[in-house]
C-alpha cells in the first residue's frame, strides 16, 4: 500500500515536470508559423496580401472586414522603409520578429497627416541614421526594433464591399523597400 | 519483482499521460495568466507579444498567427452565453449592452474550427460599429441567428458550437491598467431551432 502511494506521488511529481517541459518545448517544435506561410508566397521586401480574394486568409485570426498586406525584411541588410501614397480610412502597422511576436505597433493617428511612411531600424542603425539622415527619409517615423529578420503587416478596414477597390489599390501602392 | 515493474510503469504512465494531457487541456481551454474576462468575453492583451506567459506562447505557436498590437486593437472572444451554455448555431442570441470607447469595432462569428462563418447571398460576414442601429442611450442590440431578424442582424449558417469575436480597434483600454472594469454586452439565448 505504501509503495503504491509512493508510486502515485512520484507519478504526480513526474507529471508536473513533463507538463513544464512540454509547455516550453511546444513553441520550439511548432512547424506552422506565419513566417513560413509568408515565405511560400513571396521573397523578402515583396508585399503579400494576407487575405487573397479567392483563397483562405494566410493568417487565420484576420478580421473578415480588414484587408492586410505583409512583407518580410531583414535588418542585417539595412533599414526597411514602408511607404504609402495617399491614405485609407484606417490603417495600422505592426512589426513582428521572426517567430511572429508583436514587437511594435502604431496606427494612422500616430503619423503626421495620416500618411504611411516609416522606417524600421536596429538601435545601431538608428545612431548612424541620426548622424546623417538621408533626404528621402526626412519625413518618416522611425521605429527602433532590436531584431534581425522580421515581418511588417499593414492592416486596413473596408467597412463594406464598395470600399474594397480603393482600399486594395492603396495597399497595392505600398512600398516595402530596403535602404 | 512483477510488482516493482507494475509500479514503475504506473509512475511513468501517470507522469507522461498526466503531464502531456494537462498541457493539452490547458491549451485547449484558453487557460492563461494574462487572460482578461469580462462577462462572457475573454481577451489576451499580451497574446503574441514577448510579454506573454508560457501558456499563451505555446497556444500562439500552434496558430501561425500575427496578433494585433496594442496600438491596433484588442480581440474579445465569447464561447458561452450568459447562462454558461455553449453558443450553438441552432440558437438565436441577443447581444445587448454598451461598448467601451474605440475608433470602431467589428463583431463576427467563427465555427468550431475557428473559420469565419460566411453566409451565402453576399451578406457581410461581420457587423461593424460604423453602420449600426443604436438605442437612444447609445447601447447596441443585435441578433445572432441563422434566420433573418429585424434591427441589427449578424447572419450565421451551419450547425454546432461557434464563438463570437468582438474586436475593438484603436481603443484606449489596451493601454490602461483598468481593463477589467470595462463593460461589454451580454449574450442571451432567446430560443433554439428544433
Amino acid at each position: 500500500m505504501g509503495r503504491l502511494v509512493h508510486a502515485l506521488l512520484l507519478g504526480l511529481v513526474g507529471a508536473g515536470i513533463v507538463h513544464i517541459a512540454v509547455l516550453l518545448l511546444v513553441p520550439a517544435y511548432s512547424e506552422r508559423d506565419a513566417w513560413s506561410a509568408l515565405s511560400q508566397q513571396a521573397n523578402f521586401y515583396r508585399l503579400v496580401r494576407l487575405d487573397p480574394p479567392d483563397a483562405p486568409p494566410l493568417i487565420g485570426s484576420l478580421d473578415p472586414l480588414s484587408d492586410a498586406v505583409a512583407c518580410r525584411f531583414d535588418l542585417t541588410d539595412g533599414v526597411m522603409q514602408l511607404h504609402g501614397e495617399g491614405s485609407a480610412p484606417y490603417w495600422s502597422v505592426s512589426v513582428y520578429d521572426r517567430t511572429g511576436l508583436n514587437i511594435f505597433s502604431l496606427n494612422d493617428r500616430s503619423s503626421p497627416r495620416g500618411r504611411l511612411d516609416f522606417v524600421v531600424a536596429t538601435p545601431t542603425q538608428m545612431i548612424s541614421l541620426r548622424n546623417a539622415l538621408p533626404p528621402e527619409l526626412d519625413e518618416s517615423v522611425f521605429v527602433e526594433a532590436d531584431i534581425g529578420e522580421g515581418i511588417a503587416v499593414v492592416r486596413t478596414f473596408a467597412p463594406d464591399e464598395s470600399f474594397e477597390p480603393s482600399v486594395s489599390a492603396w495597399l497595392r501602392g505600398i512600398g516595402c523597400t530596403l535602404h | 519483482m512483477l510488482k516493482s515493474i507494475l509500479l514503475t510503469a504506473l509512475t511513468l504512465a501517470i507522469a507522461l499521460v498526466g503531464g502531456a494531457g494537462s498541457v493539452w487541456l490547458a491549451l485547449d481551454r484558453d487557460f492563461g495568466f494574462g487572460t482578461v474576462t469580462i462577462g462572457n468575453w475573454t481577451a489576451f492583451p499580451d497574446h503574441g507579444t514577448p510579454a506573454a506567459d508560457p501558456y499563451s506562447r505555446a497556444r500562439f505557436s500552434r496558430e501561425a498567427d500575427l496578433a494585433l498590437g496594442r496600438a491596433e486593437g484588442l480581440v474579445f472572444t465569447a464561447r458561452r452565453d450568459s447562462d454558461g451554455r455553449p453558443l450553438l448555431l441552432e440558437c438565436r442570441y441577443r447581444i445587448h449592452g454598451s461598448l467601451p470607447p474605440a475608433r470602431f469595432w467589428t463583431l463576427y462569428a467563427r465555427d468550431a474550427d475557428h473559420r469565419v462563418i460566411t453566409v451565402e447571398g453576399g451578406r457581410a460576414p461581420a457587423l461593424h460599429s460604423l453602420a449600426l442601429l443604436r438605442g437612444a442611450d447609445n447601447t447596441v442590440a443585435t441578433t445572432v441567428s441563422r434566420h433573418a431578424a429585424p434591427g441589427n442582424w449578424l447572419a450565421v449558417a451551419g450547425s454546432g458550437p461557434f464563438s463570437l469575436v468582438l474586436t475593438l480597434y484603436d481603443t484606449a483600454i489596451t493601454s490602461s491598467a483598468r481593463i477589467a472594469e470595462v463593460e461589454l454586452p451580454g449574450i442571451t439565448r432567446e430560443g433554439c431551432d428544433g
